[in-house]
């Protein structure tokens, strides 16, 4: 593996000619994958069945079930990017960016939902891609579903927050549905409580891209270099090469096809450090992020959100579809939840004692569009989300909706936290016909460029007020049956 | 490599109280806070953020504590009533970043060794069950 390495630590002429000959042998990869997430991980791993030389770089350590990080604690201080939470300029929206083999994958909830007409028709329109559409994603969706284990919750598996959320509901005449999530052994049933693998599964149940793909793909033989941050890519006709640090030593390699999946921030930075931005007017735009607001209702009794499965359904409501937002049936461990709280010192105390009795749902609002990612020469990044005034219209919707129900569902007493972040981060280098209006064309690839390719959620047109992890590996999946043709 | 002077631990100890003061079963801040897991906490924060932070929490620790708890509810005020400008932009980022940092330590398996009363994780009566087999 380390020969595939070119080091320009490396200083003497012999070290450099030896160097330049294995790079004239075989240096050069089939695929190298510039992030590990849902888009990249997947991809990886069918490219990897191939056959096919590939090659998947990560910018953040390689944890396993055994080595994620225990507690709350740490599990924000050690797989996110930025130690914890990043901020928009105007400091009001928080944005969870993790950086980790796996990468979001890893800390999110797996819930595998395909996109409606809805979305796929509001993509087409933006993008002029004809082939977003359910009848042309259908393979792809079914090709990544084969490869996980999804299970779909049952009632018996409700925990006390989810009973709330599903009675009051029913009360209300709002619609809700089980969801579906890639799971294999959870260990509910001898007493385990999945909110601990928010900081990544211990049971390697949670069918991350960590699970369902890369360690397939790992005994299979993809190569897998970790720690390694790429900050510019230059692509030429016949292969592309990319450049950036590994703890600190400056790295360099080259690929018959490079395809960025570092995420909207990740790849956007990437993108705009190559100097990419003079060329795509796009490039760092129509950036989207499902904006979540949670609230709390306090009941009488004990409903224990934190124990076993603790988020087994949301609203499925054509009319909350229409207006813009989903409700979910969260929750979080003590210190996000204390994060909510803008009180301090007795008022927080005093309602950080009653954790156990806290009910708890989130709205995400189907965004517009109008971010921007921005990103200086030294890499740094800036970005600037403000809410519209359709965002604040559909945040306002949902969050009468959420306080219907905390109020039918008997809470003595709601808390309307006005802290809001995005998980879903959407956009930067969307994919379009017009190269003056995106960055990527309908076959995934950079505008004029043959070597070099994106696949992650940057490329999506536009916010599709659904979670976007199944979709985003089912383009993987699309992309490699381009790649390999 | 990140690692806070000793007078921002002062400095964090200071607003710590004021975040998680000591009242009836939770304990203080000072008392409980495993303030060695500090440098741990921060280690992936960018340099130049961490540089602020450090220097924020330095000026905290000769302070008065009025001084201090009028900066806090600037931060409170600032999240509560989010407006435009480069001045509530910067409070609601301290704010944040103030209140992650207490609150990490606060709600936390890591606590100083000293200490022998309920954590906060107890007086809240939270557990959870990581069950590996």
């Amino acid at each position: 593996m380390a020969l595939e390495i070119k080091r320009d630590s490396s200083n003497s002429f012999i070290q450099k000619l030896i160097h330049f000959k294995i790079f004239k042998n075989n240096m050069i990869y089939d695929f190298i994958v510039v992030g590990s997430g849902s888009g990249g991980g997947a991809l990886a791993y069918y490219l990897n069945k191939s056959g096919a030389k590939v090659l998947l770089l990560e910018a953040g350590h390689f944890y396993r079930k055994d080595t994620f990080p225990k507690t709350e604690a740490e599990t924000s201080a050690h797989l996110y990017w930025g130690g914890g939470i990043e901020f928009g300029k105007d400091g009001k929206m928080g944005f969870l960016r993790t950086k980790m083999v796996g990468g979001s994958s890893i800390v999110y909830q797996c819930l595998m939902d395909r996109f409606d007409d809805i979305a796929f028709n509001d993509w087409k329109n933006e993008s002029g891609v004809d082939w977003f559409n359910n009848a042309e994603m259908d393979k792809h969706y079914n090709q990544v579903e084969s490869d996980m284990v999804l299970h779909t919750f049952t009632p018996e598996e409700r925990n006390g927050n989810a009973k709330l959320f599903v009675d009051a509901c029913d009360k209300l005449g709002y619609k809700w549905g089980n969801l579906r999530r890639g799971q294999s052994n959870c260990g509910a049933e001898k007493g385990n409580d999945c909110i601990g693998c928010l900081g990544g599964c211990f049971r390697d149940s949670k069918q991350s891209s960590l699970v369902a793909f890369i360690q397939k793909a790992e005994i299979e033989g993809l190569e897998i270099i970790t720690e390694t941050e790429i900050n510019k890519v230059e692509p030429n006709s016949d292969t592309c090469k990319i450049h950036g640090l590994q703890k600190g030593n400056k790295v360099s390699f080259e690929g018959k096809k490079v395809i960025l999946s570092g995420g909207a921030f990740g790849t956007t930075r990437m993108m705009t450090l190559s100097g990419f931005k003079s060329k795509f007017p796009a490039l760092g735009k129509k950036f989207a992020s499902h904006p979540q607001f949670m609230w709390l209702g306090f009941q009488n009794e004990p409903v224990d959100a934190h124990k076993r499965m603790f988020q087994a359904v949301a609203s499925k409501d054509d009319s909350f579809r229409a207006q813009g937002f989903k409700l979910e049936n969260v929750f979080a461990s003590p210190i996000s939840i204390g994060m909510l709280m803008n009180e301090t010192g007795v008022e927080h105390q005093r309602l950080m004692k009653q954790y156990r009795y806290m009910q708890c749902i989130e709205v995400a609002v189907r965004d517009e569009n109008v971010g921007e990612i921005m990103c200086d020469n030294k890499g740094k990044l800036t970005i600037v989300k403000p809410l519209t005034d359709q965002d604040k219209t559909r945040r306002n919707k949902g969050l009468q909706a959420i306080e219907n129900i905390l109020t039918t569902a008997g809470a003595k007493e709601i808390y309307k936290s006005n802290f809001y972040f995005g998980l879903h981060l959407m956009g930067g280098c969307v994919m379009g016909t017009d190269a003056s209006k995106s960055v990527v064309n309908p076959d995934f690839q950079v505008h004029g460029e043959k070597t070099l390719y994106i696949a992650d959620s940057s490329i999506y047109p536009n916010a599709p007020g659904i979670n976007p992890g199944l979709t985003i590996k089912s383009l993987g999946h699309r992309l490699s049956t381009l790649l390999l043709k | 490599m990140n690692s806070f002077s000793n007078s921002a631990v002062k400095g964090l100890v200071k607003v710590g109280n004021i975040y998680c003061p000591k009242n009836g079963e939770f304990p203080s801040f000072a008392e409980v806070a495993g303030t060695y897991k500090l440098d741990d906490l921060v280690k992936n924060v960018p340099s130049d953020d961490f540089s602020s932070l450090n220097l924020v929490l330095a000026i905290f620790a000769f302070l008065p504590n009025f001084i201090i708890q009028w900066i806090v509810s600037k931060c409170q005020q600032s999240q509560a009533n989010p407006s435009d400008g480069i001045i509530p932009s910067t409070f609601r980022q301290l704010n944040i970043g103030l209140r992650g940092l207490c609150y990490s330590l606060y709600y936390s398996e890591f606590t100083n060794p000293d200490y022998k009363g309920k954590t906060p994780l107890q007086v809240i009566d939270y557990s959870l069950n990581r069950i590996t087999d």
